[in-house]
């Protein structure tokens, strides 16, 4: 029968690795961005949509900055680059757009319309009744020593008024200017040259990330051109170098955490069936586990890879608690493991009810983490139990007297009545140390503490920043009214306050469409301004231009610019389309913000105005699910319960959860009083202490006699490779993923010292 | 955008034609200060704009051009930008940094000033004739520079330079002549300072 089941086993894991091996074939990619972790916002569907296509047309921009001493070789390098991205379809140049031509059709368009048209300054102007000075500037720009004016321009527009409003447009990048058609700046002996575009796939996909450094080569670049320099800004190179942190560490820490439970158990058995036992065991688990996720979702984000490698730890134990029956001498592979049978059960029961729980939680990655975690232990409960007797060849070890001498000292601490005293005095010190830590706990969901950045990266980005004025900024305003007019007159109010904050330095710039396109109402002022305080002028401007000819008086009634003119596919206004999702749903994008807070509240009492902060939307939701997270522990902890309630008797259910509930409530304690902060991360990782806690008070509980000393020396090998995977994770630099290896490696080790306590019950019962 | 700022290159011109001859280059610490009147052709437009003013050079520290009639207007260029100012109102700032064109210029002045002409016949032909008493400067862009906002420039002379022609590429024209200049010693006035001075703000 078991026979049977074994080759049924079989069946199911060639099944799920040549599924394995096809998706390898297929190209198998991973997802690296915490975005993709985030539970979807449910209450406003249309502001989630609106929010996703800006948050992910931001994520999308790429901005080179090339420079040279030499004007020519930046030139040259930055057309180079550009053909290289436009060759490779990978990102959508956005520079383009800035030729004469470009400007013309932005003049063709605007002109009919200019009566309605004002600068923000020569609004103000007219506003408070100094024409003259515009008229006195009109004639400067013909009479100066630098002449701007077009004279066919000033024929038709005395005062210069158009050439006033669309010098003051918000142009994006404002400190860069035209220089032969390529967006420059010059600096500190330095050419910069701008290339932009938008990447055509996600910023945060393995695949875009990799097509984009080999299309770009900006290292063989360089190298060519010793005087070059390129800096790079985008959401794509900080995913890019996050991922290969990510990568590099997986790899690492799996390689160190690999050896090093290799060693430890051909240390331990000095025989190589329990390596081979082990090896099988976590391989069958995490290859099932990875057939059955990419499965299930699709692709697999490389935090729950993490994650799920780190799984390792827990599926040896039940592999080590097998093998480890070996040092209680002869006995057939059956009853080997009929003795241990329970307590594997009761082990991944417990544990797998822990994982599934993350499955509440409404958060796509920790479904991830859950599917793994629960597939994996599941068969490599399988694994054991099915296959281990099979290949099972051991026979006693001649060495066992010593390691099961120690780990019987080990449990009979917890037991000699003459250590009753000192096992008091722990106790006492464990309950201060949890009450006085816990009044120290400190939490921390700030997003940006958590992802590793790069300080390179940074710099680049300041150094953009300061070159051209642009920042990497993801953070809008979202305007919601009635029709494109209402939004327009929305934006207006919402200018009037920014442009204060502008001027103070609390932000480096803004665009809105109205800005492009001022609402119907505002052009109608405009028209009474130039009608009351300009037109009166007229005469004596076109006297001192030597003008004979009166402009056509202009038809004030006549139809306003609108938006939907300006939208045209092709028209010269085509991005502002990046700026209006839908009629009346309009964007603010923001740049260089250095007050986030007077920005934002910017927006207070602007109906229909919403600051969106995706970051630290992110951040608040890392708080409520860290809060999540510890209801889920508690959870996990009540439905454990019954479960070893009917195991073990209340009693002894309740000294089996004795020992993982105070390893949680002290990793947590002392974490706060070690000065570290309790973020999401820490709080997941103490649901897995409480379920691998768990694991080892029942080994524990469900040992006796002569077996005791065997039982905890396998709990020992088991605490060691879970530290050995987990608490190798507080050596990594993602402080996420160092918060969960920080608090696993203090709940592990607690967790192992204190499990023996959970034979108090045992011994009652 | 710019336009006119091929006049820049008046602030060389004297650099040429010196060199031309055997006095040499306005010296160190010196000051050129003259009058000027510019006659500006408009294409389309019948009269012209002519206005007049004062002018100061300094070769370290850049251009003072402020025309009095038919209105003051007060312009200064030096290596950081330009910036224009009318009855108290600067109606223009433009940085340097924005305008790679000026600050190449600006390289040719220093290195016209210095005898190199290696930078100004980059970007144009040269044609010197006449002897140093009474020459003629022709500036010609080199056709790879489309950036270059005049055709042509003809610069007439003696001591200094005492009229300048440019020929935009729109066929506008300016007419500039220059009388009273003096080179001295003379120090900036606490007015011309602040002049310079209002460009770093």
């Amino acid at each position: 029968m078991t026979r049977l089941f074994a080759l049924l086993w079989l069946v199911a894991v060639v099944i799920a690795g040549g599924y394995l091996a096809y998706r390898v074939h297929e190209g198998l990619a991973f997802r690296t961005d915490l975005l993709a972790l985030l539970p979807r916002e449910e209450q406003n569907p249309v502001l989630q949509k609106a929010d996703d296509a800006v948050t992910q047309a931001l994520s999308r921009k790429l901005v080179l900055l090339v420079g040279d001493a030499d004007r020519a070789e930046a030139r040259a390098a930055a057309t180079e680059l550009t053909q290289r991205l436009q060759a490779s379809g990978v990102a959508a140049i956005t520079t383009s757009g800035f030729d004469p031509d470009h400007l013309r059709q932005m003049g063709q368009l605007y002109f009919p319309y200019r009566r309605g048209l004002l600068s923000e300054d020569d609004r103000r102007l007219l506003q408070a009744g100094k024409g003259e000075e515009i008229a006195t500037r009109a004639l400067s720009r013909v009479y100066g020593f630098v002449g701007t004016a077009d004279p066919r321009l000033i024929k038709s527009d005395p005062f210069l008024l158009l050439q006033s409003f669309f010098t003051g447009l918000p142009l994006p990048l404002s400190k860069l200017t035209l220089d032969d058609g390529m967006l420059s700046v010059t600096n500190g002996g330095m050419v910069w040259v701008l290339v932009a575009a938008q990447l055509t796939g996600e910023p945060y996909a393995l695949d875009t990330q990799k097509r984009l450094t080999t299309t770009l080569d900006i290292d063989g670049l360089t190298a060519q051109q010793p005087g070059l320099q390129v800096l790079r800004l985008g959401a794509v190179f900080f995913a890019q170098t996050g991922a290969e942190e990510a990568l590099n560490e997986t790899s690492t820490i799996g390689l160190l955490s690999t050896l090093g439970t290799i060693l430890l158990v051909l240390v331990a058995y000095r025989a190589v069936v329990p390596l081979v036992s082990s090896v099988l065991v976590i391989g069958v688990g995490i290859g099932v586990a990875l057939a059955a996720s990419l499965a299930i979702f699709g692709n697999l984000h490389v935090g729950a890879l993490l994650f799920g490698v780190s799984l390792i730890g827990v599926a040896v134990d039940y592999s080590l608690q097998y093998s480890t029956e070996a040092f209680a001498g002869l006995a057939t592979p059956a009853e080997r493991l009929r003795r241990v049978f329970k307590g594997i059960c009761m082990g991944t029961a417990t544990t797998v009810i822990g994982y599934l729980t993350l499955l509440l939680a409404p958060f796509p990655g920790l479904h991830q983490i859950a599917t793994f975690s629960a597939v994996g232990l599941v068969a490599a409960w399988i694994t054991v139990v099915l296959w281990l007797p099979r290949i099972d060849r051991v026979r006693a070890p001649r060495h066992g007297a010593k390691p099961l001498a120690w780990a019987g000292a080990a449990l009979s601490f917890w037991e000699a009545p003459r250590w009753h005293r000192v096992r008091r005095g722990i106790m006492v010190v464990a309950g201060l140390v949890v009450v006085i830590g816990l009044t120290q706990v400190h939490a921390d969901d700030e997003v940006r503490h958590l992802q590793a950045t790069s300080a390179d990266l940074i710099a680049q980005q300041d150094r953009i920043q300061h070159l051209i004025g642009s920042s990497a900024g993801n953070q809008f305003f979202l305007i919601q009214a009635k029709d494109d007019e209402s939004a327009l007159r929305t934006e207006e109010a919402l200018a009037d306050r920014l442009g204060p904050l502008v001027a103070k330095g609390a932000l480096a710039g803004f665009q809105l469409p109205a800005a492009y396109i001022p609402s119907a109402a505002r052009q109608l002022d405009n028209r009474h301004l130039i009608a009351q305080q300009l037109d009166p002028l007229l005469p004596k401007q076109l006297d001192q231009l030597g003008l004979t000819e009166t402009p056509p008086t202009a038809d004030d009634a006549a139809p306003a610019l609108t938006l939907n003119q300006a939208l045209g596919a092709n028209g010269p206004l085509a991005f502002l389309s990046s700026l209006v999702l839908e009629p009346g749903l309009h964007v603010a994008t923001l740049d260089g913000i250095a007050k986030l807070d007077e920005v934002a509240a910017a927006a207070d009492g602007l109906e229909g105005v919403r600051f969106v902060d995706p970051a630290g939307q992110f951040s608040a939701l890392l708080g409520k699910y860290r809060i999540r997270a510890l209801e889920l522990l508690a959870l996990s902890a009540a439905l454990m319960a019954p479960l070893l309630a009917r195991g073990y008797g209340i009693k002894g259910a309740f000294w089996i959860m004795t020992p993982p509930l105070l390893a949680v409530a002290l990793a947590l304690a002392i974490r706060a009083l070690a000065g570290g902060t309790f973020t999401f991360f820490d709080a997941m990782g103490l649901v897995l202490v409480l379920s691998i806690g768990v694991d080892y008070a029942v080994f524990c509980a469900g040992t006796s006699g002569d077996r005791k000393p065997v039982t905890m020396l396998a709990v020992a090998l088991a605490a060691c490779t879970a530290l050995m995977s987990f608490g190798l994770l507080a050596l990594s630099r993602v402080t996420a993923v160092h918060a969960f290896g920080a608090t696993m490696l203090t709940g592990i080790v607690l967790a192992f010292v204190f499990a023996p306590m959970a034979r108090w019950g045992a011994r009652a019962s | 955008m710019i336009r006119r700022i091929a006049i820049v290159l008046l602030a060389l011109i004297p650099g040429v034609a010196i060199a031309a001859g055997p006095d040499p280059s306005i010296p160190p610490g010196q000051i050129l200060r003259g009058l000027f009147v510019q006659e500006r052709h408009l294409k389309g437009f019948k009269a012209s704009f002519r206005s007049e003013g004062h002018f100061v050079l300094a070769p370290e520290k850049g251009l003072i051009w402020d025309a009095d009639k038919p209105f003051v207007v007060n312009t200064v260029i030096t290596a950081s930008g330009i910036v224009q100012v009318v009855g108290g109102n600067e109606t223009m700032r433009l940085s340097a940094a924005r305008l790679p064109f000026l600050s190449r210029l600006y390289d040719m002045m220093g290195g016209a000033l210095a005898g190199n002409w290696q930078a100004l016949e980059k970007d144009f032909s040269v044609e010197r004739s006449g002897d140093a008493k009474v020459w003629t400067v022709v500036l010609t862009p080199r056709v790879a520079n489309a950036q270059m906002p005049f055709r042509g420039l003809t610069a007439k002379g003696s001591r200094f330079v005492e009229s300048v022609e440019i020929t935009e590429a729109s066929d506008d024209t300016d007419d500039l002549t220059f009388v009273d200049q003096t080179v001295s010693s003379t120090p900036l006035s606490s007015d011309e300072e602040k002049e310079f001075a209002a460009l770093n703000k």
